[in-house]
């Protein structure tokens, strides 16, 4: 049974109005990765994550929830009865993610956090101030919700003094570098993304003898044109990168994750299409976003091994 | 407005159907490697898209002049009869008053235009006896489907399928025939008709203002004989595909099939009036083995309305090489289930708002990805990820309201 759209878009746009972010997430789960690694508080340079890499988790366990209703009956029945019970949607009833994936989103943005103060860039973190960009509500086309979402954003980022932002995924990269100046009176913040900002370090590290099949996202490749830094980067750690033909770099082919809170199986549909793809390349697949990640997690057999960018890197550049 | 979560449904049923899934499988392999190959091979093609995108730019600047001018070059260079047709049944009127009223036999090129205007229904009805005479035309009339691809539309039918609807209306062909054996038997029987035709009716890739002359790709053969045996030839244009010379025109006709991965297509046929002949005592005669007629048709079918649009216009832009469907995620599980009534696939959201209008194409844009690979496809750069988030902006602000 079809999705509603309405209360899916509904439930979306009032989580992020009232708490910042699509769907709840502890305290602990979103700042938690930076414990012990004392960066320093603020500045005008700040590492922002955009939360995406720790929401993930979170949002994983909304697929489920819907998928859940997508495959029995229960959409039909609501939309006869209307709203009769409140909210369709009721994300009191959503479990909580598996703590081993939170736990696994952690060690993803720690590492970036350490991959950056190990080359040498000097940032600082807001923590509780780190926000989510809002890049959802301007993919499903909820314009009026963005804009409030991403001004109050940007506020915050320059009562803290902000000038320049790194983050460390495509899809908060793209939203902050080229979408906030569409909706924001002079908007003057610098986006940096990690890859990009590693990869103009001479950094050198350990030869891992790796062969691995690379999966570009679409909002790097296409959107940012942030194509040839991954590479770089995975060849400096003595990672071989196998591309799909024809299907690679501003010709790769998307992960299905931005359907899934429409449509989960559609979502499916679309990974599993990627996934035959990658894996017939190699057993060893690397990606660059937690959506794909996520997206391909689903589908993936088990014998596929899927890592994101960031290990590899600390694996190569951190250890030893 | 439709519900987007119908055409979900949808959808889901195509992803479930082993049919269609292997059809498009099969389509997608063969075509996205062939189009990387043409465009390695022969780099030019880029640059002339890039050319043909700002000729375009021309023409649309100053719509109304290039229509009268090209209006004016049928009648008078072409030596052609020129109409202009603003909707549906506007081009219906005039077609079926160049054809009248007896039964006729009618012979048809590919055109999307027509599937727009459901020109095959409508002379079906009016009792005319019309063929397909494009393989993949044929049997999507045959099936009564619609088409699967802007340039394959049978790409979700099978052999076995093929098989059994040809031998339907009269094919000799029977079930377990391998391609190679049904082909002949479909040039057998359309050859018969090809010859008895009263009216081959025809598209066009291109029309140039500056002569009136227009280009046809194909590669079957099917469009030379169906556009000149019949005493009587009629083509419907669409003003997008005007152009303002027949260079330009020319240019045209080999982006579209460069960026289809059919390059260079087995042909490419322009028509710049009807057959005539001054040989005996210099007396110009009209219809010596090619039509003794030809009619012209613009048509608009909410083409200017939609270039007052900032972000619709983009679709005018396209010159439905079909590329985008290829690359696309979404189409490749659904094809152009994933569309309106006649286009779908990335394309189909423009198009669809242009043909059918912006109420038809939003629910289609709510399961678009924006993974952008369209765009990146695209010879004219049509900027789809653009459309399709303002027809998501359209749907949403009709359902949350």
């Amino acid at each position: 049974m079809p999705l509603p759209i309405k209360d899916v878009l509904d439930m979306i746009a009032d989580n992020t109005r009232r708490r910042g972010c699509p769907v709840p997430i502890p305290e602990k789960d979103a700042y938690g990765w930076a414990d012990g690694l004392n960066i320093p508080r603020g500045g005008e340079t700040v590492l922002f994550t955009g939360l995406l890499y720790q929401l993930i988790p979170y949002i994983d366990s909304l697929v489920k929830y819907l998928e859940g209703m997508e495959k029995t009956s229960v959409g039909a029945l609501v939309m006869k009865l209307g709203k009769v019970a409140g909210k369709v949607i009721d994300v009191t009833k959503i479990a909580g993610p598996p703590r081993e994936r939170v736990g696994e989103q952690s060690r993803i943005v720690r590492n970036i956090a350490m991959l950056l103060m190990k080359s040498g860039v000097s940032f600082g973190y807001l923590y509780e101030d780190d926000m989510y960009s809002g890049v959802l509500l301007h993919d499903l086309g909820l314009d009026d919700d963005f804009k409030e979402h991403a001004n109050k954003v940007y506020r915050k980022l320059k009562e803290k003094g902000v000038k320049t932002i790194i983050t460390i995924d495509p899809h908060t990269t793209n939203c902050m570098r080229k979408v906030y100046p569409e909706y924001i009176d002079n908007y003057d913040l610098e986006v940096k993304n990690y890859l990009e900002v590693l990869s103009e370090k001479e950094i050198r590290g350990k030869d891992l003898k790796e062969e691995v099949v690379i999966h570009d996202p679409c909002a790097y490749a296409r959107y940012e044109g942030i194509i040839e830094q991954p590479r770089k980067l995975l060849a400096a750690a003595g990672v071989k990168v196998l591309e799909v033909p024809d299907k690679s770099r501003s010709m790769t082919f998307c992960c299905g994750g931005p359907v899934e809170s429409l449509s989960p199986s559609l979502s499916k549909g679309v990974a599993g299409q990627r996934i035959e793809q990658l894996t017939s390349m190699s057993k060893k697949i690397v990606v660059m976003c937690p959506i794909c990640y996520s997206s391909f997690l689903r589908v993936k057999p088990d014998d596929v091994e899927m890592r994101d960018i960031s290990e590899y890197l600390a694996k190569g550049f951190l250890e030893g | 407005m439709i519900r987007a979560e119908d055409l979900l449904s949808k959808l889901i049923d195509a992803m479930e159907d082993p049919i269609l899934q292997e059809g498009l499988r099969r389509a997608v392999k063969a075509s996205v490697p062939a189009t990387n190959r043409a465009l390695q091979s022969w780099p030019y093609l880029t640059e002339l898209a890039d050319y043909v995108r700002k000729r375009k730019e021309t023409v649309y600047s100053n719509i109304d002049y290039y229509i009268d001018e090209t209006l004016r070059a049928i009648k008078e260079k072409a030596k052609a009869n020129a109409y202009f047709a603003s909707n549906k049944d506007e081009a219906l009127k005039i077609i079926d008053s160049i054809i009248g009223n007896e039964r006729k036999t009618i012979v048809k090129a590919k055109s999307m235009v027509t599937e727009e205007i459901m020109l095959r229904e409508h002379l079906t009805e009016k009792g005319h006896e019309i063929y397909e005479t494009d393989l993949g035309e044929l049997l999507i009339q045959i099936a009564k489907d619609k088409p699967m691809h802007v340039i394959a539309p049978a790409c979700h039918l099978t052999k076995e399928r093929a098989a059994e609807l040809l031998s339907s209306i009269g094919v000799k062909v029977t079930k377990g025939m391998d391609a190679e054996k049904i082909v002949p038997e479909v040039r057998a029987f359309l050859r018969e008709k090809f010859v008895k035709a009263d009216i081959g009716i025809s598209g066009a890739n291109s029309i140039a203002s500056d002569t009136g002359a227009f280009f046809l790709v194909f590669n079957e053969g099917n469009i030379s004989l169906a556009t000149t045996l019949p005493p009587v030839h009629i083509a419907l244009i669409s003003i997008d595909k005007i152009m303002p010379t027949i260079t330009d025109a020319f240019m045209q006709a080999v982006v579209q099939s460069g960026y289809a991965g059919l390059y260079p297509p087995t042909y490419i046929y322009m028509i710049a009036g009807p057959s005539s002949t001054a040989d005996i005592e210099y007396h110009r005669v009209y219809g010596v083995h090619g039509p003794r007629e030809l009619h012209v048709i613009l048509y608009d079918g909410g083409r200017k309305e939609a270039l007052k649009n900032p972000v619709l216009k983009e679709q005018l832009f396209c010159v439905k090489c079909g590329r985008c469907e290829f690359v696309c995620p979404i189409w490749n599980i659904s094809g152009n289930v994933w569309g309106g009534r006649v286009y779908g696939g990335p394309l189909g959201m423009g198009w669809t708002s242009i043909t059918e209008g912006i109420e038809k194409a939003a629910p289609l844009s709510m399961y678009c990805l924006l993974c952008g690979a369209c765009k990146e496809a695209c010879p004219g750069k049509v900027d789809m990820i653009k459309i399709a988030r303002y027809l998501k902006r359209e749907y949403i602000e009709k359902i949350r309201k």
